[in-house]
């Protein structure tokens, strides 16, 4: 029981789950969030792509939501922030097809599509493969945040 | 055949977690069982003996991939599933403010 409550006591001044957690979630949580974004940047190359590189970029904030309490997550990516990056990220989609227009249709690849399998190649798709990234990341983010916080109204 | 079989066993066991079962979450998670069996059974039907993952690459032939059609519309699918899935969570925790419980026989107000 004393252990306990010491632990308990520990929570209250230290918000976020126990020592253990904290330590590894500082380890692995930029390792994660460098792997979304390489899967996003290969993703004309290579499996992967917008949706999933930004599903993961989510979860790497999320990990640190849940390792540290919702203050120091909000402290990296606070709740306003997260709907001007999903804003930003649907219509950074929407110039990109709309820039197509410029040379004749909708979502036309005006870019040079370089060199196949190389990195900087394939036009507008690697652009519009961030963007969706942006989107997904902030949207997912979005949802979990408000999951959280909607328990935190029932408290009150 | 034995993998479709295996796939309309899955569904059945999401089928019944969500008919049977009585806590909101269980249905919740059977809902997602049969939206995983209905994903598996589709990327099964685009499989061809032998075949390999429809990935362009410098070293390799395009003889013998599997059809990537399919794959575009589970993605789609699966992003879709989380959506409602999220959406549903929404709607249990409501019921849980609103009823303090998660079992549906307890949910009384809008029977009838």
């Amino acid at each position: 029981m004393p252990i306990k409550k010491m632990n308990r006591e520990k929570e209250s001044n230290n918000k976020g789950m126990t020592l253990i957690v904290k330590t590894i979630t500082r380890l692995t949580v930029g390792l994660i969030l460098l792997y979304g974004i390489y899967l996003v940047l290969h993703g004309h190359i290579s499996p992967g792509g917008g949706f999933a590189g930004g599903v993961i970029i989510a979860l790497s904030f999320i990990h640190l939501m849940l390792a540290f309490g919702k203050d120091f997550a909000f402290k990296k990516l606070s709740e306003t922030k997260t709907h001007i990056l999903e804003s930003i990220g649907a219509l950074l989609f929407l110039t990109i097809a709309l820039l197509g227009l410029s040379g004749g249709y909708f979502f036309l690849n005006f870019l040079s599509r370089g060199e196949p399998f190389k990195l900087f190649s394939a036009g507008t798709i690697p652009l519009c493969n961030i963007a969706i990234s942006i989107k997904v990341a902030a949207g997912l983010f979005a949802i979990f945040v408000a999951l959280v916080l909607f328990k935190g109204l029932r408290e009150e | 055949m034995s993998e479709y079989i295996l796939c309309l066993g899955l569904f059945s066991i999401g089928l019944y977690c969500v008919l049977r079962k009585r806590n909101i979450i269980k249905i919740i998670i059977g809902l997602g069982i049969i939206e995983y069996a209905v994903n598996l059974f589709l990327i099964l039907i685009a499989y061809r003996t032998h075949g390999r993952a429809p990935i362009l690459d410098k070293a390799q032939d395009t003889l013998n991939i599997v059809d990537p059609l399919p794959q575009a519309l589970v993605l789609t699918s699966i992003v879709i599933g989380l959506a409602v899935t999220a959406l549903i969570v929404a709607i249990a925790i409501r019921i849980f403010e609103k009823y303090n419980t998660f079992d549906i026989t307890k949910i009384r107000r809008l029977r009838g």
